[in-house]
């Protein structure tokens, strides 16, 4: 399967709303339409991620992630945000970049090892932080991601 | 959702990151990539495991330890009516119930605590 294969047009947002690391977390959580107690533990679940060391990757790209017990399926989500916002990234620079990927504890075609490779595989392309840059449509997005993290 | 199983859910999802990374393609990923310092983690992430254990109800806590001697998982999700500890159908009252995670459940087969997946 292909990169752009795992996103729905209703999981990418090209103009995220959060002001802070927390807030965009929430915001992603929030784009996969699971129920508040489950949106709350995976929040949790992140942070805790995050505390065992910033997904920010650099270049203003992050990759949140982590398995729960409150998904079902392996899910993904991308936010953007164009002023950028603190998220303790590797480089101390600003995150405009957001990949989030949550997957349960089994699943039957092991996807989310590879999926999180491929994101940060494609993350590492000297042209991705500009080329997320210029996308102006979640179908735009799909297809940068076809062209480039298949 | 019932307070305890909150608990055990976050219990039960921290002991995968943990075991996770013990496992060598992600702790490959998480160390190559996110720069993570793998035995730092691990302490890390089973302390706080500890500390949440100590926050679980006696009787609670005596079930959870009796599950966790024999099986990987202590809670387990139920997803279309089905157990995935022993892949069992749980009974069929608490798998239509409203909110089926405001009580603590166990499976009739397996013993591990239940969690509902909508």
């Amino acid at each position: 399967m292909q990169l752009r294969d795992f996103f729905s047009l209703r999981s990418i947002q090209l103009d995220m709303v959060a002001k802070t690391k927390d807030e965009a977390l929430r915001e992603l959580v929030g784009y996969l339409n699971i129920d508040r107690r489950s949106r709350e533990i995976l929040f949790k679940m992140l942070k805790r991620r995050e505390k065992l060391g910033s997904t920010g990757v650099g270049r203003g790209i992050a990759i949140p992630h982590c398995r729960s017990l409150v998904i079902k399926r392996l899910r993904v989500a991308f936010g953007r945000k164009p002023e950028g916002l603190d998220f303790d990234a590797i480089d101390g620079q600003p995150v405009h970049y957001i990949f989030l990927i949550v997957a349960p504890p089994i699943e039957v075609s092991n996807q989310y090892l590879p999926v999180l490779g491929k994101i940060a595989q494609f993350s590492k392309g000297s042209g991705a932080p500009s080329a997320l840059a210029e996308v102006e449509t979640a179908s735009e997005f799909m297809d940068l991601l076809g062209a480039g993290g298949s | 959702m019932h307070r305890q199983l909150g608990l055990l859910l976050e219990i039960q999802d921290l002991k995968m990151q943990r075991n996770g990374l013990a496992d060598g393609s992600l702790a490959d990923l998480e160390s190559g990539v996110f720069d993570i310092e793998i035995a730092d983690a691990i302490k890390s992430l089973e302390e706080k495991v500890e500390q949440l254990e100590g926050r679980l109800d006696r009787r609670i806590v005596a079930r959870y330890r009796r599950i966790a001697r024999t099986a990987s998982r202590v809670v387990v999700p139920v997803i279309n009516g089905i157990c995935y500890g022993c892949f069992v159908a749980v009974a069929r009252a608490s798998a239509v119930e409203a909110d089926r995670n405001s009580r603590v459940e166990t499976c009739e087969q397996c013993g591990c605590f239940l969690y509902h997946v909508d």
